[in-house]
């Protein structure tokens, strides 16, 4: 199915179509949309750059460490923030700082705006806290997503698959890597999550090329 | 914005009559971000056809950057904040700079 689906972890949700009226669906399991609906809020923070406390009783969820929250904003030492506002100029640090200056504000309240708009769309599928203790539940939930929810969906799975690809450190062409890895290992979980996110992103663009010329 | 009055040791009348030096907005390939996006970015933004947005992302991931507009500098950082905005690495450049 997805060309950079191969080696993820097990898949319930569909590829999304294209529905009347420039919208498009899929079906998504509950876990899937709690996993969303996770990641997604771990992203927001991160980028209205709300530092996270350092809480030891969390670090075992390796997708919370995998965003590393907290980074001073305007110092953007972090590789995943940096990757997310990245420099505007090369060789120009002078530029790049006053580019970062006039841009960053807004970049960050963008990036916010489209994660807000998703973890809406999330939440209007009826996926409350408490649907965690229900995950026995098989049936899939579908997600109906208008043009301007779409374009915010495709914003920030970009911007989830950065922050994820940039802190394993992933690579072109390095797919045997993360399947050699042991299966309790916490990488190869969330290099599955990645693809998986690949996976629902190429399905999105593609119901979303197939309007255009 | 201003600039700084560098490098006026050669007042030629040529370099005077230039009122704007082009720029380029580049974007630089990176492992995570999907082919058909880095596509479908520069369909809808910038709006170009389908072909030439897909020869576009191929010179990216092949050639590891592509030139994809140029224009004022104040248009180039509309672009590259735009590109940001999309998730995909781009800086801006003098035309003719090297990359």
């Amino acid at each position: 199915m997805g060309h950079d689906a191969e080696g993820g972890g097990p898949r319930l949700s569909t590829a999304f179509r294209r529905t009347r009226g420039g919208g498009v669906s899929a079906a998504f399991h509950q876990v899937e949309i709690e996993l969303l609906r996770s990641l997604v809020g771990q992203l927001l923070e991160l980028v209205r750059g709300q530092p996270r406390p350092r809480d030891p009783q969390v670090s075992d969820d390796p997708l919370a460490m995998a965003f590393g929250l907290g980074d001073d904003p305007s110092r953007p030492t972090d590789p995943v923030v940096l990757r997310l506002f990245p420099d505007g100029y090369r060789d120009d640090d002078e530029a790049a700082d006053e580019f970062r200056r006039f841009t960053e504000r807004s970049l960050r309240e963008l990036k916010a705006d489209s994660a807000a708009t998703v973890l809406a769309s999330l939440e209007a599928v009826g996926v409350t806290d408490s649907a965690t203790e229900d995950m026995s539940k098989r049936e899939k939930i579908r997600l109906r997503l208008k043009p301007a929810a779409a374009q915010a969906w495709l914003r920030t799975l970009t911007d989830l698959r950065l922050a994820l690809g940039t802190r394993l450190g992933v690579e072109e062409g390095d797919e045997e890597h993360w399947d050699s890895l042991a299966d309790g290992d916490p990488r190869r979980h969330i290099h599955d999550v990645y693809e998986w996110l690949g996976w629902v992103q190429e399905t999105l663009v593609r119901a979303l090329s197939a309007g255009l010329r | 914005m201003t600039t700084a009055p560098a490098e006026v040791e050669r007042p030629e009348a040529d370099d005077l009559v230039v009122p704007d030096t082009p720029w380029s907005t580049i974007v630089w390939n990176d492992p995570v971000n999907l082919m058909s996006y880095v596509t479908y970015v520069f369909q809808t933004y910038f709006g170009y056809a389908r072909s030439k947005a897909e020869r576009l992302m191929l010179d990216v991931h092949e050639k590891g950057k592509a030139t994809v507009s140029s224009g004022t500098r104040e248009a180039m950082e509309r672009d590259v904040e735009a590109m940001h905005g999309y998730g995909l690495w781009a800086t801006m450049q003098k035309v003719g700079d090297r990359g």
